[in-house]
């Protein structure tokens, strides 16, 4: 894992110190209210609909025992005893107090995290693969990059006042677990004809209220020359992108308007002068960076009690048949815990949880621990022999259950419940499908199911790259629940199509019920999984199942 | 309708005038009031201060030879009496007339030009008041350059007023803002009075006058540690008999001075030399001494390319703290080749210094509003900005 230098320390150190300076001149009016939001949001603190909300960057997704305990300890110190993973690889707070968050910065900076940069129009933390460093699919472990993209964006002295939020991911393996064709710029590590690694640069894509598919802006480009190209990107965007419209301000609307071909050239024509600027100090400083994600030390052992602990236990098997990845290295495996517990909140855990999840992390996983931008977390290098050790543990505080990938493994927003901007609720309905399914018992025979849910149309619960999305809105005061089919959040990403009206609250999760009924119906066995299904069979029979009256009437009326 | 001349008072005539122009820009107020029966003789009074270049350019434009009563207590600066010489050539005016105060009077009442130190009442009213007074007896109207906005006693201000029943007083800026100001002078490239970039944003006599510090008020430097804010006889009851000094009106009309934020500290603008639109390069004069140009937010750079070499200064303007477009700008500017001196103007904020800094500007002027809420202090804080930079050691600055 990184391990921060003097001078990141001392970075972090200074910034605690200048926003603890900003509090305090706000109090005596040296900054005004409009300077200070976007000063707070670059720390991280927002304004929430019941309080500040303070969102902490797990830079790349990785994170170490120690750091996840004071997750714990800021959790029982300053909140009401949990936290929030969210779909961007961070942790939120929900109920700091405006005086103690530059405490819990510096609590922070103690186990080198921080908040920079997690919020405000400006680059915001880099996300990547959950799995880097441990899949067996991966060409690069992307995460040495990823920690470069970190330390140039961070403070970039052209990028703090962009005319929207920037979000950057980057993925090593070619099945896209990072969603890079739903952000701002997306990385892809590729191998061309000739063998050389380096990166499929994509522009423009994201979710929100005009979802689009990110274009391929470079289809290779030599991995020294990343930041540059980066910064190229970036500049041309922050002169070009809109700012008369907050809702036209994204580089998705850049790239609309003035289309790709202009975009590709302007940033072209910079990265040739921004090059300049770089003289090789990058690539040794990335040098310093890689062996910090080099491998473990694997252990070999026996792995014979594994396997008779996995014939003899339904409920070990059916964890490990859902909750486990296939790791590179012989005998290990990559353990997804679930924060979906059905009717738990999506993402949330406690204290307890946390330390938990540190102990073994600490004990069985190389002190290495993932967040997942499906809102679970990850224990990358387990060797197999630990796994009924684990699951035991897990299962004693509420964090075994197996259903990762399945329709109950749902992303939901915080909605209503949290967020200001919120038009609908959007955990309760998640808790409702998650614990109607689990009534039905048939969420392992369903098989994998995306199910993703956002209580407004800003689509922070990524409804739109769901197999099946849910977008909550407000329709005259009340609640009303759309549905899309057919999102794809992968490297073939697809932006789900709206099926038809929408459904009130209470018909929602009978609606959704129906649906993954007739998907059973209609398959043609197993292996043919929700969205293999809908792509053979286009929407018509899955909107027949969600509004059977219409089918009906429109067949009497024929 | 135009009334009978030869009966019409005072307030006839006014009413008439300011009925027959409401609709009329400045310029236009001005080019009439020059000519127009209704307003009989005129002249324009200057001090030849900050702001007077505006109407002198415009009476330069109308009629050069319009009388121009320029008053020289015998106390000013060397720079304004320099200034004044300049400009009166340069605008091509033929009949500046110098007034001074009668040698008898001064002999009698301030051989030694002490008085200021004791009475400036008395110094004023010998030195402007009465030499004004009677320069203005042979006119039937004079020109000033008082506005609306300059307080609510002005608020209401017409273009043409009746002065006590004998005279019309015109005030073609009646309607400007301290910016329409500023725009002409720059889209004119007037010249500007030597020391307001010495820290003097307000210009009268050398005894009475002292630099304002950056961030306080422009005419915090007059009669400095008095209770005097006003010449003489300036206001009587709101109502002006005698018309307040035009000397002072003039200044009164001084845009207060921005800040200059340096590493260093705050310090007064020493560019003197004004500034033009970046559109307007093509057309400035290509021998001019010193050249500056001012950058919008949302212009493109390019235009500027391969003309970067006679330029001194860049101002780039930030109209929002939270357009961050300037700091691109400013990169950009540096990576086409520009060395000259780089200025970030507007609202931009103490917390921002480092980033100013480091994207390629030198120094950052603001509003002296905004230099007294965040006092030098705040800035320093970030003045270390080549410390702590992830981007100097990306490129291998460090
Ligand atoms: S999708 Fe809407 S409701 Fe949900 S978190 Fe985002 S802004 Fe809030
Ligand atoms: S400004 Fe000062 S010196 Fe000049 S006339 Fe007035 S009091 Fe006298």
């Amino acid at each position: 894992m990184y391990k921060y230098n003097d001078f990141d320390e001392a970075f972090v150190r200074e910034r605690v110190a200048q926003f603890s300076g900003q509090v305090a001149r706000r109090i005596d009016g040296s900054l005004s209210e409009d300077e200070f939001r976007p000063l707070r949001l670059m720390n991280g603190l927002y304004l929430q609909l019941h309080a500040y909300m303070l969102r902490v960057a797990v830079p790349y997704g990785t994170l170490n025992s120690r750091q996840m305990r004071q997750f714990a300890h800021i959790a029982d110190t300053y909140d009401k005893g949990y936290g929030h993973f969210t779909t961007r690889q961070n942790i939120q707070f929900n109920w700091p107090k405006l005086r103690d968050v530059p405490a819990i910065l510096s609590d922070l900076a103690d186990v080198e995290m921080h908040a920079i940069q997690t919020s405000g129009n400006t680059i915001r933390n880099v996300t990547s693969d959950h799995f880097a460093g441990a899949a067996a699919d991966e060409i690069e472990d992307p995460r040495p990059y990823a920690e470069l993209i970190r330390q140039w964006s961070t403070d970039h002295p052209e990028f703090q006042f962009l005319p929207r939020k920037f979000k950057v991911a980057i993925t090593g393996a070619p099945n896209d677990r990072a969603v890079v064709k739903a952000h701002d710029i997306g990385l892809r590590i590729v191998r061309n004809d000739a063998g050389q690694v380096g990166f499929e640069v994509i522009v423009g894509g994201g979710l929100g209220r005009t979802p689009m598919v990110g274009k391929v802006i470079r289809d290779f480009l030599p991995k020294e020359d990343l930041l540059p190209y980066l910064e190229a990107i970036v500049s041309v965007y922050n002169l070009l992108g809109r700012r008369d419209n907050k809702y036209k301000a994204r580089i998705k609307i850049t790239v609309h308007e003035n289309g790709i071909e202009t975009v590709r050239d302007l940033v072209e024509a910079e990265f040739i002068q921004r090059r300049e600027l770089f003289n090789g100090a990058d690539q040794a400083l990335l040098a310093e960076i890689e062996p910090a994600f080099a491998q473990p030390d694997y252990i070999t052992a026996d792995s014979q009690g594994f396997d008779d602990f996995y014939k003899a236990d339904p409920v070990f098997r059916s964890w490990v048949d859902t909750n486990l990845t296939e790791h590179r290295q012989p005998g290990y495996a990559i353990v997804t815990i679930s924060l979906k517990a059905h009717g738990a909140t999506p993402g949330d855990a406690t204290s307890e949880q946390m330390r938990v999840m540190a102990d073994l992390a600490q004990e069985f996983g190389h002190d290495e621990l993932r967040v997942s931008h499906e809102q679970n977390i990850v224990l990358p290098h387990v060797h197999k022999a630990h796994l009924p050790a684990i699951h035991a543990r897990l299962a004693a505080v509420g964090l075994a259950t197996a259903n990762v990938g399945l329709v109950s493994d749902i992303i939901a927003c915080p909605g209503m419940d949290y967020c200001a901007l919120a038009t609908a609720r959007s955990i309760p309905i998640a808790q409702q499908i998650a614990e109607r399914f689990d009534e039905l018992k048939l969420e392992h025979e369903v098989g994998p199911l995306k199910l993703k849910i956002s209580g407004c149309i800003n689509a922070c619960g990524h409804h739109h790259v769901g197999h099946i999305g849910i977008l909550g809105l407000d329709r005259a005061g009340v609640e009303n629940y759309q549905i899309t089919l057919g999102g794809d959040a992968t490297e073939n990403a697809a932006i789900g199509e709206r099926a038809g009206p929408g459904f009130s609250a209470d018909a929602i999760v009978p609606a959704i019920e129906r649906l993954v009924l007739a998907y059973l119906e209609l398959r043609e066995g197993p292996q043919e999984t929700f969205i293999d299904a809908y792509r053979r069979l286009g929407a018509e029979p899955f909107k027949a199942a969600l509004y059977p009256d219409e089918a009906g009437g429109r067949k009497h009326a024929a | 309708m135009l009334p009978d001349l030869t009966t019409a008072t005072v307030d006839d005539r006014v009413a008439y005038l300011n009925q027959r122009y409401k609709h009329h820009a400045a310029q236009a107020v001005l080019e009439r009031a020059l000519s127009d029966e209704a307003v009989g003789r005129i002249a324009l009074v200057s001090s030849f201060g900050a702001e007077s270049v505006v109407l002198l350019h415009m009476i330069s434009l109308y009629d050069r030879a319009t009388p121009v009563l320029f008053i020289d207590t015998q106390m000013l600066f060397e720079e304004t009496m320099a200034y004044q010489a300049d400009v009166a050539q340069q605008l091509g005016l033929t009949d500046v007339r110098t007034i001074r105060a009668r040698p008898e009077a001064v002999a009698a009442h301030d051989p030694e030009g002490l008085l200021h130190k004791t009475d400036t009442d008395a110094c004023c009213n010998l030195r402007k008041t009465e030499p004004l007074e009677r320069a203005l007896s042979n006119f039937d109207a004079w020109i000033t350059g008082r506005k609306r906005f300059q307080g609510q006693t002005r608020a209401a201000l017409d273009f043409f007023e009746n002065e006590g029943d004998f005279r019309i007083k015109v005030n073609p800026l009646a309607h400007w803002t301290p910016e329409d100001v500023q725009d002409y002078m720059i889209n004119n490239r007037l010249p500007r009075h030597p020391l307001i970039a010495k820290g003097y944003p307000s210009i009268g006599c050398a005894p009475c006058t002292s630099p304002v510090k950056p961030g306080e008020d422009p005419r915090a430097g007059r009669w400095r540690n008095q209770e005097k804010e006003e010449c003489g006889i300036h206001f009587i009851n709101g109502k002006v008999v005698r018309g307040p000094l035009p000397v002072e009106v003039e200044i009164e009309e001084e845009k207060p001075m921005n800040v200059i934020v340096t590493d260093q500290g705050f310090v007064n603008d020493d560019w003197a030399h004004g500034f033009i639109a970046a559109a307007d390069l093509e057309t400035s004069a290509a021998d001019a001494p010193a050249v500056a140009i001012d950058l919008a937010s949302d212009a493109d750079p390019t235009i500027l390319a391969g003309r970067l070499d006679g330029v001194d200064l860049i101002r780039v303007d930030f109209p929002s703290f939270s357009d961050g477009r300037g700091f691109t700008l400013a990169r950009r500017l540096r990576l086409m080749g520009f060395n000259g001196r780089l200025r970030a103007r507007g609202h931009v904020i103490a917390d921002q210094y480092t980033m100013v800094r480091r994207s390629g500007f030198d120094e950052v002027e603001i509003a002296p509003e905004l230099a007294k809420r965040q006092p030098w202090e705040q800035w320093q804080a970030r003045a270390a900005w080549q410390s702590h930079d992830y981007q100097n050691r990306l490129r291998g600055a460090v």
